[in-house]
């Protein structure tokens, strides 16, 4: 066995984020089963549901990267969403919208940046706090009721196609290709590498470590704002529960990508084909008629193989 | 003695962490309430603080075991549930209620073991076992329902001697965990064993002889069983199962240990801070609803308190 699992066929492939494997055997598990949900048109569609997932997993990932965790964005895309939908500012415009949904998620990342990184305090239990003070007074301010509409355009943005291919996956796409630009080719994306590897080390190597976490978690905050603001596109009417339980789906895709508390292999593609993997899981399992204990059931196990198979090979190595 | 008590009040040189800021919170928010509103004192609204009071500290001892081993345990929540679901299941008592505590157990230790020997991180092994868990409770227990046994249901319900029986639910659950913290050696090595991952030296109590891996696995199981007797608790008193009733439980277990002067790092908290962390929140949210504050922002009120308090404790580790 052992011999098995060191030869070096096998190392390598088991260097591969676990994210494409599941997504590889899901899209054949489709294919075997039913060949004609596989065509662009409705794989489009499926995609596209994911697209504000997919988006917040960008700032997770980040985080995630410098042995932190971001539970907060689950609260901000609720604030945002019930901003923009409750006509509490009946004159402000797209842009207005847009500049106020980017102000909340920097101020909230700034918030869990400060007290994480100087004031040393646990990120979960942080992001945790922040995320129900945000939940708790949109619910109060709603009264728990769903809010009103969200703005024609926004709905009117969403549904642009091109061809196969709906504008908001482009948009995710575009975005995942500058996190990776920044990770592959910054300074900035270094300094996150070094603070991952070792927050010691980096500091002694004159890594400015504190500010790179402050910069992780504001770019957390900013780019859940942008997740909210897809998220709010992507409905008609605004909720008071809307993107609650986006934030541990995140952790779970980032997981699966191959990036854990620190370490990074999977850089951004691996959380990306995490998140698609999500997507084909949900059509999988709706086409098998599983129902919603099933799903969770099935969730808890894919995040807990895909850590198992990460956590197997850190001992290793 | 009086060393000991001044130790409460300074974060930095307290195994026990900072307890002495919730006690004054207590004690403050029990004057105010019991001057401050007529409904306070009265014999039925401190039998429901009491009945209200008893899950969250049940539970959020046995949060303390994982906290202080430098873990986190998110599936407490999902331990509740599936414990009501189990409790009103066709079957006799006798069965039911063992069983309760033997599959807890069983959940306790799949965690311990996933975290120790398959070395996953705690939030993220216990995460994915909060999801299988609501998965098969949903099945158990579709919706809210079903009946408890009656014994269950009498040993919450009943009093004795003008004593509300929760009262010695929260103290035989305190007993047992004072004995085994404070008065066993599995007690002192979890100490010694979160002492050493605060500071970054996972090995420390490794070289001192401690089976970490075993300790760490036993902690976990230990939570879990609380979390089952804090859900025996809840079926008692809500008389039926219910795959919802331990919702985000596990956060308010956090949020007590965390008032409670205990540390996420690892190795610094204490029992009675825990107990008083949970008696704060207790007290908060009864005192609230006398004043008829939404629900809502009691829920935004709780949050900030768990931010300001932690955030008074400084520590070295950055991050999780």
């Amino acid at each position: 066995m052992a011999a098995v699992l060191s030869h070096p066929i096998w190392r390598r492939l088991a260097a591969v984020p676990p994210a494409y494997w599941v997504f590889a055997l899901l899209l054949l598990t489709l294919w075997i089963a039913r060949p004609n949900m596989l065509n662009p048109n409705v794989l489009g569609i499926f995609v596209r549901q994911v697209v504000p997932l997919g988006i917040l997993v960008l700032g997770q990932l980040l985080v995630m990267r410098v042995r932190s965790i971001d539970l907060s964005g689950g609260g901000v895309i609720l604030l945002i969403n019930y901003i923009i939908t409750s006509r509490t500012f009946p004159e402000a415009s797209g842009l207005t919208f847009i500049a106020m949904a980017l102000a909340i998620g920097g101020v909230v990342g700034l918030l869990n940046g400060y007290m994480v990184a100087k004031r040393r305090v646990s990120a979960v239990i942080v992001t945790l706090a922040v995320s129900i003070i945000l939940v708790g007074l949109v619910q109060f301010l709603s009264s728990g009721k769903p809010p009103g509409d969200v703005p024609k355009y926004m709905n009117e943005f969403f549904d642009i196609k091109y061809g196969p291919l709906p504008l908001p996956v482009l948009f995710w796409l575009g975005c995942t290709g500058l996190m990776w630009l920044v990770m592959q080719h910054s300074v900035y994306g270094r300094y996150v590498e070094a603070v991952g590897e070792s927050a010691e080390a980096a500091a002694f190597s004159g890594v400015p470590v504190e500010r790179t976490v402050v910069l992780a978690h504001m770019l957390a905050g900013l780019i859940a704002a942008v997740a909210a603001l897809v998220q709010t596109g992507s409905i008609a009417v605004g909720s008071v529960r809307v993107g609650l339980d986006l934030p541990i789906l995140a952790v779970a895709a980032t997981i699966l990508g191959g990036v854990v508390f620190g370490r990074g292999e999977g850089g951004v593609w691996g959380p990306f084909f995490g998140v698609l993997s999500f997507a084909l899981l949900f059509v999988v399992m709706t086409v098998f008629g599983i129902d919603d204990a099933g799903k969770l059931i099935a969730q808890g196990l894919i995040i807990l193989m895909a850590a198992i198979l990460y956590g197997a090979r850190a001992k290793r190595g | 003695m009086t060393q000991w008590f001044k130790s409460g009040f300074s974060a930095r040189r307290s195994r026990q962490g900072l307890w002495g800021v919730p006690m004054v919170i207590a004690v403050v928010l029990a004057v105010v309430l019991a001057f401050g509103t007529d409904q306070f004192a009265t014999r039925e609204n401190l039998f429901n603080l009491i009945a209200q009071a008893m899950p969250l500290l049940i539970a959020a001892i046995g949060q303390l075991f994982v906290i202080l081993v430098g873990g986190l345990d998110l599936s407490v929540g999902s331990v509740i549930s599936f414990s009501t679901a189990i409790l009103s299941l066709d079957g006799p008592a006798a069965v039911l209620i063992p069983a309760v505590f033997v599959l807890a157990g069983l959940v306790g230790l799949i965690n311990g073991l996933v975290i120790t020997r398959l070395n996953v991180h705690p939030i993220i092994a216990t995460l994915a076992m909060q999801y299988i868990l609501l998965g098969i409770t949903r099945i158990l227990r579709p919706v809210s329902g079903g009946t408890v046994p009656d014994i269950v249901i009498a040993a919450v319900q009943g009093s004795m001697l003008g004593v509300p029986l929760p009262l010695f639910w929260g103290l035989i659950a305190a007993g047992l965990a004072a004995k085994v913290l404070y008065g066993s050696r599995f007690g002192l090595h979890l100490f010694g064993i979160g002492g050493g991952v605060a500071a970054g030296m996972e090995e420390a109590a490794r070289t001192y002889g401690i089976r970490v891996g075993r300790n760490i696995v036993l902690a976990y199981v230990a939570c879990a069983l609380f979390a089952a007797l804090a859900g025996a608790f809840l079926a008692g008193r809500i008389v039926s199962g219910d795959p919802n009733v331990g919702l985000l439980f596990e956060l308010d277990a956090i949020t007590a240990a965390a008032i409670g002067g205990t540390q996420l790092s690892g190795g610094v908290g204490s029992l009675h801070g825990t107990v008083l962390g949970a008696i704060v929140l207790a007290l908060l949210a009864n005192g609230m609803n006398l004043a008829n504050v939404s629900p809502f922002v009691q829920t935004a009120i709780k949050g900030g308190l768990l931010l300001a308090i932690v955030g008074l404790q400084s520590r070295k580790k950055m991050g999780l």
